[in-house]
């Protein structure tokens, strides 16, 4: 007798493939989570702290049945960042969160990743008109929210920092 | 595409399944309590979260990990055993944990040897280690009723810790070892004695 785990789902953008974790991933995922480029995400964290957070990635999707995937450039087969939803223990609600890595940015790769996978959660994941935790000073990430359409809710403390609740337009599911 | 799954494993007492969400709370509970000063915690909750993913995770990557432990009688939680190699750990570790009520009833010995077993003959380990805070009095007279025995040379996690080197699948498959364990754990299914108050061990 045996108890599955969830299979997570492929998703295709132009420049992008949303899928799910490999070993192999590790060490783009802990590069971003160890550097100054996770200070908005609640880092820069230890190794460990990433390797958790590396598995823990694939756990969500088992814990919640959604959950970030891990973006893959498809012309490089490069690690590109991670996107998805997230609800973890002390969250309001589900959140659509994107962590761009070194490299990827200022090429519209993190609006095409989040475009999509807020667009897969709204239609099979059930999860619409969701919001965005962002940090005041991440001005980057500021932008892209608005350029997907959300707009700023109100203050809020996530695990006892401040930061911004945007919320998402409804995209529509069914 | 195929999903891998978590295989069940059944003894005299105790089922032991992969976590799942409805488990998470007893896990938490212990995750962030005293009881945990021995493995990283105590955790706030987003930590004790993020290890409770990471431990399905961990299934998802290496194939085996930490095993929920059940009490066959009433299907509650007792704690978890299992097998648990992060990146970068010099090898692979049999660890458990057992929540601060349902300790001193043999149920992490009757999982560990159960865990064990189902890695060395049904996963292909040739051995393993468990690393232990040497203050950790309890969790080392375990390794020890385990037939683990406490390996010097070997590396260490990151120097505050002591290996405890299991026997070898084919030391464990039969002889004095197996059976004094599995004398215990009779003991425990089938006490001569109950103790009227608390657990004696």
């Amino acid at each position: 007798m045996t108890m599955p785990l969830v299979a997570i789902p492929v998703v295709e953008t132009p420049d992008l493939l949303l899928r799910g974790y490999r070993e192999s991933d590790f060490d783009a995922i802990a590069d971003f989570g160890c550097s100054e480029r996770a200070r908005f995400v609640g880092g820069p964290h230890d190794r460990w702290a990433c390797w958790r957070a590396f598995l823990a990635g694939m756990g969500h999707w088992v814990l919640r049945g959604y959950g970030m995937w891990v973006v893959e450039h498809r012309e490089t087969g490069r690690v590109a960042g991670r996107v998805g939803m997230i609800l973890n223990d002390g969250w309001h609600e589900p959140e659509l969160g994107w962590h761009i890595f070194d490299g990827f940015e200022g090429q519209g790769y993190a609006y095409q990743a989040a475009y999509a996978a807020r667009a897969y959660a709204a239609r099979h994941q059930g999860l619409d008109g969701v919001i965005s935790y962002i940090d005041a000073g991440n001005t980057r990430s500021l932008r892209l929210a608005e350029r997907l359409g959300a707009s700023f809710e109100r203050e809020a403390t996530l695990l006892g920092a401040p930061c911004r609740i945007y919320r998402h337009p409804t995209v529509g599911g069914a | 595409m195929t999903t891998p799954a978590i295989p069940v494993i059944e003894t005299r007492r105790l089922v032991l399944r992969g976590p799942e969400p409805d488990d998470y709370p007893d896990f938490k509970a212990t995750f962030s309590s005293y009881r945990s000063r021995f493995m990283g915690g105590p955790l706030n909750r987003y930590e004790a979260w993020m290890l409770y993913a990471a431990e399905i995770g961990h299934w998802a990557i290496r194939g085996y990990g930490m095993w929920m432990i059940h009490a066959r009688a009433d299907g509650r939680t007792l704690g978890m055993a299992g097998g648990w190699s992060p990146a970068g750990w010099p090898e692979r570790e049999i660890a458990w944990i057992i929540w601060p009520g349902e300790a001193g009833r043999g149920y992490a010995l009757e999982a560990t040897h159960a865990a064990r077993d189902y890695l060395y003959e049904q996963m292909g380990w040739d051995g393993a280690v468990s690393y232990i805070d040497p203050r950790h009095l309890d969790s080392i007279r375990l390794a020890e009723r385990l037939g683990a025995i406490k390996d010097h040379d070997a590396d260490t996690i990151d120097g505050h810790d002591a290996v405890y080197r299991h026997p070898p699948p084919e030391r464990l498959r039969s002889g004095q070892l197996r059976d004094g364990i599995e004398l215990e754990i009779g003991h425990y299914c089938d006490p001569l004695f109950q103790a009227g108050g608390m657990p004696v061990d």
